[in-house]
């Protein structure tokens, strides 16, 4: 896979492309009154179509909250989420699991698959818990660009780190979800499998117009992504387009300061 | 170490609610047992304490000697009375007069098999009045509470019994007499009279016990001891009141210690399955904490230590188990003796609870020990646990059994031939106790082998049930997946269940086919719609012989008609005859009977005809060699077991009461059926036998075309003689059926408990895994499954492991209850009850839903992200 990387020359970033996800005044307080504590405070953040884009931020600052909201996976305690022209906010628990379902896609940092699905069902599985019919081609596809051909039948256990988050990978694509968000997904990784994923995350933004917010911590990772947003105590304070590990690193120190 | 365990307990006792429930379920079942047996035998005491302790002494006929086979019951003589009365230290001496006084029931007809007992009581016996008042008039009596219950006469009401010539006497009731337990007329029924009558309606002047009570102011033992001195010695035994009371209860204790021997061996099965529950719980908790355990090494515990705290945890569930079910226990078997207690004939008091130490001491350690033996293993597993383990990811704790190992099959294979051998060997075999013996033997080999390849039956079933299960959508097709995960772990869980599956299937087919055996028995004993029958006569020796001993009765001396019941012998030809003559009546057929001596030296082979009958059609048997319905003048059909070496063709010498005659065999049938000993042709026989003119038994069957209740009143009017029975086919047929299904609802009902303590396993089986699992839901759920499709999933599992697990034991109940009762009856037919079997696995289905409802319920509210957000 990495044969195929194109690390020197970044595509042109979307800005005038419409955003994919928009959130507005997004406020989530854990907890209520005076011990309450307001983990996203005044979040206003767009994802265009086919950006890669990192959010980063130190630890506390909230940033894997923003995930969780921007996702469905929780809820906002106020302001709106916007996934097309779906209001996140608005819809109840069992329409949020349906939006889930069909239009987003995940890659957790670890225990991503169910142990007891052999890699091949485990990439299937969000296509059969929505009943699609599922698309051989890209299915086909995508397990070559990610070269687990050879590797279907096997179960989780017998995979390799890189491996089985590659297997995450090809499941968060399968469905082409109008956003991947991906949590920490190269934490569990070394380096050269870790640069693998991002490259390839990268490669599916640009060439499949695939829109992927990843949360991370790690400088390197995000200098893979087209934009980077920066978070402290629940605000969006900075944000860096055609990032390197060195700048990225230099926003860091200076929020940090 | 003690602090961690008691830290980790506390931490973890969610996760041991459902163990501490299934041990105090097992213990509450063993106390409970004891608690009730103990109680009903304070409450026998009781009762036949308050009957005796009112006399300083019982003095009886010695019956240690008495054979009752060719002896006259021993009585005391009315001057041995007098003798007693006379001594100083006697208040009063009163005579017990007891004999035949056959009651006529409702219909009009002789209560019972066996003629009730009448009995003279007065103020001065150990018989006391229940309600009303005991008989002071030639015309009144008292009746037993138990006969009162069963006729449905009450006090005020008139009833008749027969005197020894037959003839009727009507008698007004006064009162009711309790009898207690361990007195033989509590079965048997009595009626009580005034001494005189009792003279009258039984026929007897000698007492079959007197009953003494002290003088003002002497003590009970001093009177014991001068009745001793006067009148003890050979024939007569004194008994002080307290001696007789015990000796009553003793018989009542018996019955008490048989019913705790069998509620306790139920109590074991439950016990047994708590254990599993108990194995499986602290495997699953122990594998979930390694990085604990490990931990712990790390900091510097050493084996020894680890496996301390892991059997403290144990047993403080286990006390916590075995208290909760020890006090359970005490409550269930007094409520138990509460409600149940009187049906015993025990006096239900609260002073009659008896919580002896044994009930409490035996609970407590069967709950105890179960616990921590069945926490051993896990606990040894658990000390093996490396130091490093505790740094490792615990991303999937133990990874995935995939490996069943030769070892495995191997030996649950070789356990399978082992069991499958010795069910041959017992099949092969004669039948008897050693052929029972081996059939519960390989059963359990059986269980053994299931035991050993449960993870290998585990898998298999789940691919079975793979392909049917995988249509039904994504949240079946992931709980199959789960549910064969960790075979291991589904297989103590769902083995649990199999023990009370086996037993109660087992139980099931026995039932059925007995049901069904002897039914068809009944069809063929009386293929008629009516049986008439001569009660059983107690009073004289000769008619307590066989019934139709007729050649010895009339060639020996003239005793048999020296006793005063002649009309005992059987149904006269004049019932017959008038049944005969009914339009109402399609057919009659008479059985005769004779005794013989047999073909070989030393035997009596019993020889019968059947008047109206043909025997082939009408009466048939297993029939060995032969044709039954060659039978003729000058031939006869005989049965296995007294055919010796003859065969079909042979011809046999048999001794009549006219002489020697030679009979041509033309049939062997099999033993204890129909047609059992020899039969002749009805005019041979009669001719032959020419003092047999009473049948041992009429049969009648109804014209098709006739009203039942006319052939009713027919059958009744010819019965006249009140000492006959007539007993309807069908009433036998559905009184029959509801005795078995009675005892198959009472078994099942004690069955039933190990099932519910099987659920509780799995319950908490299914709860540790969604422990367990907490991130894996939570990564379904954020994959779009809705919240039902996760509660469907646990469900389907649950009730997945509850069929496989109902599965085996259903399959295995069917194949040794069929063993057992092919060993035991060899012309046994046998049933499987297929809608009882629909019903378990329903039972089944429901079960693995009840067992998933708390964990999926679970399972489907926890927080994604929280559960995403936990290591």
């Amino acid at each position: 896979m990495s044969d195929s990387a194109t690390l020197g020359q970044p595509a042109l970033p979307h800005y005038d492309t419409p955003p994919v996800v928009t959130a507005r005044d997004l406020v989530k307080v854990y907890g209520s009154g005076e011990t309450g504590v307001r983990a996203l405070d005044g979040v206003n953040v767009d994802f265009t179509r086919g950006a890669f884009t990192a959010i980063m931020g130190p630890s506390g600052s909230g940033k894997s909250t923003l995930m969780h909201c921007l996702a469905g996976l929780d809820t906002a305690t106020s302001g709106s989420i916007m996934v097309g022209r779906t209001d996140l906010t608005q819809l109840r628990e069992k329409q949020l699991t349906q939006l889930r379902r069909d239009r987003i896609g995940f890659v957790f940092q670890s225990f991503n698959l169910l142990p007891m699905l052999t890699a091949e069902r485990n990439i299937l599985l969000p296509s059969q818990i929505a009943g699609r019919t599922i698309d051989r081609d890209r299915f086909d596809h995508i397990v070559d660009v990610v070269g687990l051909r050879q590797r279907l039948d096997h179960l989780p256990a017998t995979l390799s780190g890189g491996q089985q988050q590659r297997v995450a990978v090809a499941r968060a694509l399968l469905s082409a979800p109008e956003v991947v968000y991906a949590d920490e997904p190269t934490g569990n990784l070394d380096s050269r499998t870790g640069a693998e994923i991002l490259t390839f995350l990268r490669e599916s933004a640009e060439e499949l117009r695939q829109t992927i917010v990843m949360v991370t911590h790690d400088p390197v990772a995000a200098a893979y992504a087209e934009r980077v947003v920066f978070l402290r105590d629940g605000r969006l304070v900075d944000e860096l387009n055609d990032p390197t590990a060195q700048s990225v690193l230099d926003r860091l120190v200076h929020l940090e300061a | 170490m003690l602090r961690t365990t008691l830290a980790g307990l506390r931490l973890h006792k969610g996760r041991l609610v459902t163990t501490v429930l299934a041990i105090a379920l097992g213990v509450l079942f063993v106390s409970g047992t004891l608690v009730f047996t103990d109680s009903l035998r304070t409450g026998f005491e009781d009762t036949t304490m308050g009957a005796t302790d009112r006399l300083a002494s019982v003095v009886l006929p010695d019956t240690e000697n008495w054979d009752p086979q060719s002896e006259e019951e021993p009585r005391l003589t009315p001057t041995l009375r007098d003798d007693i009365a006379d001594l100083p230290e006697v208040g009063a001496a009163t005579g017990i007069i007891s004999g035949d006084a056959p009651l006529l029931d409702q219909d009009g007809q002789a209560l019972g098999q066996v003629p009730t007992a009448g009995l003279s009581v007065t103020e001065d016996t150990r018989y006391s009045p229940e309600t009303g008042t005991l008989p002071s008039a030639a015309d009144e009596v008292a009746l037993a509470t138990t006969t009162a219950e069963q006729t449905g006469f009450d006090v005020g009401d008139t009833v008749e019994v027969l005197d020894p010539e037959g003839q009727a006497h009507a008698f007004t009731v006064t009162g009711l007499i309790d009898v207690s337990i361990g007195d033989p007329y509590l079965i048997r029924g009595a009626v009580a009279f005034t001494e005189s009558t009792a003279v009258t309606m039984t026929g007897h002047t000698d007492y079959s016990e007197i009953n003494v009570r002290a003088a003002a102011d002497t003590p009970d033992a001093e009177v014991t001891t001068a009745v001793e001195d006067a009148v003890g010695g050979p024939g007569v035994e004194v008994l002080s009141g307290t001696e007789m009371g015990e000796r009553l209860a003793e018989s009542g204790g018996a019955d008490a210690a048989t019913m705790n021997m069998a509620l306790l061996l139920f109590a074991l099965v439950s016990v047994a399955v708590a254990g599993l529950v108990v194995y499986n719980t602290f495997a699953i908790l122990l594998a979930q904490r390694q990085r604990e355990l490990a931990l712990l090494r790390c900091v510097g515990a050493h084996r020894g230590q680890v496996l301390r705290g892991v059997l403290l945890e144990a047993f403080i569930v286990g006390l916590t188990g075995a208290t909760l079910g020890v006090l359970g226990g005490i409550g269930v078997g007094y409520v138990g003796f509460y409600l149940g207690g009187d049906s015993f004939g025990a006096a239900v008091s609260a002073s009659s609870l008896t919580v002896s130490p044994v009930a409490i001491g035996a609970g407590l350690s069967v709950g105890l020990v179960t616990t921590m033996a069945a926490a051993l293993v896990p606990a040894l597993r658990a000390t093996r646990v490396s130091p490093l383990a505790a740094l490792r990811s615990s991303a999937v704790a133990h990874g995935l059994e995939r490996r069943a190992g030769w070892l495995r099959s191997g030996a649950g294979l070789l356990l399978g031939l082992v069991s499958a051998t010795m069910l041959w060997l017992a099949l092969g075999s004669q039948g008897g106790q050693t052929a029972m013996l081996l059939v519960t033997l390989a059963g359990m080999v059986a269980f053994l082998a299931v035991v050993v390849l449960g993870p290998l039956l585990v898998r298999g079933a789940i691919a079975g049930a793979e392909v049917p299960i995988r249509r039904l959508g994504v949240a079946s097709r992931l709980a199959v997946d789960n549910a064969g995960r960790s075979p291991k772990r589904a297989a103590t869980a769902m083995l649990a269940l199999t023990v009370g599956a086996t037993l109660i299937t087992g139980y099931a087919v026995i039932n059925a086919s007995v049901e069904r055996t002897l039914l068809n028995q009944l069809d063929e004993q009386f293929p008629a719609d009516y049986t008439i029958t001569q009660q059983f006569d107690l009073s004289s020796p000769e008619q307590a012989n066989e019934p139709g001993d007729g050649e010895t009765n009339h060639t020996d001396t003239d005793t048999a008609t020296a006793t005063a019941v002649d009309a005992a012998e059987g149904v006269a030809p004049a019932v017959v005859s008038a049944l005969e003559d009914a339009p109402e009546v399609d057919t009659v057929f008479s059985e005769l009977r004779a005794t013989a001596p047999g073909l070989e030296a030393g035997q009596r082979i019993p020889v019968s005809a059947y008047l109206g009958a043909t025997v082939g059609t009408d009466l048939t048997a297993e029939v060995e060699a032969g044709e039954l319905t060659d039978l003729g003048p000058g031939r006869a059909v005989i049965s296995e077991d007294h055919a010796g070496s003859h065969t079909v063709g042979d011809t046999v010498q048999l001794d009549t009461e006219r002489g020697e005659t030679e009979l041509e065999i033309v049939a062997v049938v099999g033993d204890m059926q129909q047609l059992w000993g020899l039969t002749m042709a009805p005019d041979q026989f009669t001719e032959e036998f020419p003092s047999v003119t009473e049948a041992t038994a009429v049969n009648v069957r109804a014209d098709p075309d006739a009203d039942p209740a006319d052939v009713r009143d027919v059958v009744y009017e010819a019965a006249e003689d009140p000492t006959l029975q007539v007993t309807s086919t069908a009433e036998a047929r559905s009184e029959f059926t509801e005795i078995l299904d009675t005892a198959f609802l009472a078994v099942a009902a004690m069955l039933g408990l190990s099932v519910l303590i099987a659920v509780f396993g799995i319950a908490n089986t299914m709860a540790l895994s969604v422990l367990e699992r907490s991130r894996e839901s939570a990564l379904l759920r954020a994959l779009g499954l809705s919240r039902s499709q996760l509660r469907r999933m646990l469900v389907v599992e649950a009730v997945l492991l509850c069929v496989i697990g109902s599965g085996i034991g259903i399959g295995l109940g069917v194949l040794f209850g069929w063993a057992a009762g092919a060993v035991t009856l060899p012309s046994m037919l046998t049933v499987i009850p297929w809608s009882q079997i629909a019903m378990f696995l329903g039972i089944a289905v429901l079960a693995g839903i009840i067992a998933a409802i708390l964990p999926s319920r679970r399972a489907s509210r926890t927080s994604v992200t929280s559960a995403l957000a936990r290591e």
